[in-house]
């Protein structure tokens, strides 16, 4: 797949990349104290590629997709997305929370339809869009429910439609399946991997469950805490299916959990 | 016969599992409302025996009417002709004591409640929206709030004058801090994450937050605030009639003041009545708009 070919990680990255994470660093500041949570980040995601951040809790994953995601703005350095700078939210970055956020007003055909509508997307190109996506996703049956109908997994699939309905640069997802059973973890993970080789959308993925890390990704970018930082890029170099059993996986995961110090 | 719907379905060894699944919740539902209609039929046979056995060991109409009187003169209310002058128009239309008074009432209390609300939704949402106008009139609100909606009726009096532009005065006063308030609240707990959600998705300028994000997430706290308000204007209805505005709580006085109790019970019937309806078509409404809720 895509990742697999890519140059890797000890390379030196130039500045074509689709995401440049450039000396971030974050402080928050309130009357009684000052809190850095992330500071001097540096990292990049290549066009197409699935990198997954993890790291213990506390160490600033959130903070850091936040940032990228333009709901909050870096203390120091920047975040270039090709090239330009982010600063503030946009349709450019598709994001799916672990909450989900459907609007529960809107059926899932509308939850979905709603970044077109401020696009501006006319009526035929948008229902077709809407159909498409929810085919992606294999809701379409769905169309009609209201988001209280359905299941976790289900609702997290509508989120992953409606970010990708506006045909966004790059997925941002954090911990997006932090809320749904394992059984339905493992499904979902197959239709995520099936959405970005079908899309070729870049995937940035904050989680942190290292099996999924190891799963999903072409690249994991582990943080540290105390303040938040990237302790190491690991490149998981294994095929496509990959199953928790081989002794590679095992490796990879061990490897990423030590450096987490779990 | 839902009961027999059940039966059926379960008799039935073709009929489709989920058909038979309906059935048998549909059964229970009705199951369920028999006994509880049963109960309340028991309820309320007691309670007009025990009245109409106080009313018969007081024996004196005017300090407690039986049921069977005010009945009586419910239905007396409802069927003796009289005819109701629209305002403005100047027309006259044919009416029963009963409809004219009840038309009276509701030529203050519509307008009332429907400038009234549309007020306090605008102030709650604008409030609940800009932190500015949040600091700038809470003080104003605070204290405004706790008068209660009747003793504006010098106001009424000196500026309308006590009629029904006096009376949907003070209507539309008790309107407005309820449905400020549900609207206010609405608003303020819209989830920050929605809006997030929004903005991700390319919503970018103020209105359109409000008029797709905010006001769709707060409409559930806004309609329980008009369904409050629609109860408690009736209340206030009565109260600003006391004054003399025509209408139901005026016949109430009206009655009581010539000793005819039973007619002023029989209006107080009329008020509840009104109420139940009124509540319960807008449930009805309120079920259909907010089905989508958990």
């Amino acid at each position: 797949m895509a990742g697999l070919s890519e140059p890797s990680a000890s390379e030196p990255r130039s500045d074509d990349a689709k995401v440049v994470v450039d000396g971030v660093g974050k402080v928050y500041e309130s009357e009684r104290q000052r809190v850095r949570a992330l500071s001097g980040v540096d990292f990049t995601v290549d066009d197409g590629e699935f990198v997954c951040l993890v790291g213990p809790s506390g160490c600033g994953k959130t903070t850091l997709f936040r940032t990228i995601a333009g709901l909050e703005a870096a203390t120091d350095g920047e975040i270039r997305l090709d090239g330009d700078p982010v600063t503030g939210p946009g349709t450019d970055r598709g994001m799916v929370f672990q909450e989900y956020g459907l609007f529960p007003w809107r059926t899932v055909r509308e939850n979905v339809a709603f970044g077109l509508e401020e696009q501006g997307v006319p009526e035929p190109e948008r229902s077709s869009r809407v159909g498409e996506m929810l085919g992606l996703v294999g809701l379409a049956e769905f169309a009609d429910a209201y988001p209280k109908e359905l299941s976790g997994g289900m609702k997290q699939r509508v989120g992953i439609a409606r970010a990708l309905a506006v045909d966004p640069e790059i997925l941002l997802a954090d911990e997006p399946f932090g809320s749904v059973d394992a059984q339905t973890r493992d499904m979902l993970h197959e239709e995520l991997l099936r959405i970005w080789s079908e899309t070729e959308k870049t995937v940035l993925f904050v989680t942190h469950d290292v099996e999924e890390a190891v799963k999903l990704s072409d690249r994991v970018v582990v943080m540290a805490a105390d303040p938040g930082r990237v302790s190491e890029i690991v490149d998981v170099d294994l095929d496509r299916p990959r199953e928790r059993t081989e002794p590679a996986f095992a490796d990879y995961v061990d490897r990423i959990r030590t450096l987490i110090g779990e | 016969m839902s009961l027999e719907t059940g039966t059926g379905a379960a008799s039935d060894p073709a009929a489709a599992p989920e058909e038979a699944a309906e059935a048998d919740s549909l059964g229970d539902l009705s199951e369920f409302d028999v006994s509880s209609l049963a109960y309340g039929a028991v309820g309320t046979t007691v309670f007009l025996a025990l009245w109409q056995a106080a009313a018969l060991a007081v024996g004196r109409t005017y300090l407690l009417p039986s049921p069977i009187e005010v009945a009586t003169a419910f239905v007396v209310e409802l069927t003796a002709p009289t005819t109701f002058t629209v305002p403005f128009v100047g027309a006259s239309l044919p009416a029963t004591r009963l409809t004219a008074n009840l038309l009276q009432s509701l030529l203050h209390y519509l307008p009332g409640l429907v400038v009234g609300s549309v007020l306090g939704i605008a102030l709650g949402v604008g409030m609940g929206w800009s932190g500015r106008l949040d600091d700038a009139l809470t003080p104003v609100t605070r204290f405004l709030r706790p008068i209660p909606p009747l003793a504006w009726i010098v106001f009424a009096i000196v500026w309308i004058g006590i009629g029904h532009g006096g009376a949907a005065f003070i209507v539309g006063i008790g309107a407005f801090w309820i449905n400020f308030y549900n609207a206010y609240a609405g608003v303020e707990g819209v989830s920050t994450h929605l809006r997030e959600v929004a903005a991700s998705l390319g919503v970018d300028d103020d209105l359109t937050m409000i008029r797709k994000v905010v006001l769709p997430a707060a409409t559930p706290s806004i309609a329980t605030g008009i369904r409050t308000s629609i109860g408690q204007c009736w209340m206030i209805v009565v109260a600003a009639e006391l004054f003399g505005a025509p209408g139901v709580g005026f016949q109430i006085i009206n009655a009581a003041q010539n000793l005819a109790t039973d007619v002023s019970v029989a209006y107080m019937a009329v008020i509840s009545l009104v109420f139940l309806v009124s509540d319960g078509a807008f449930r009805r409404v309120e079920r259909r708009v907010l089905a989508w809720r958990d």
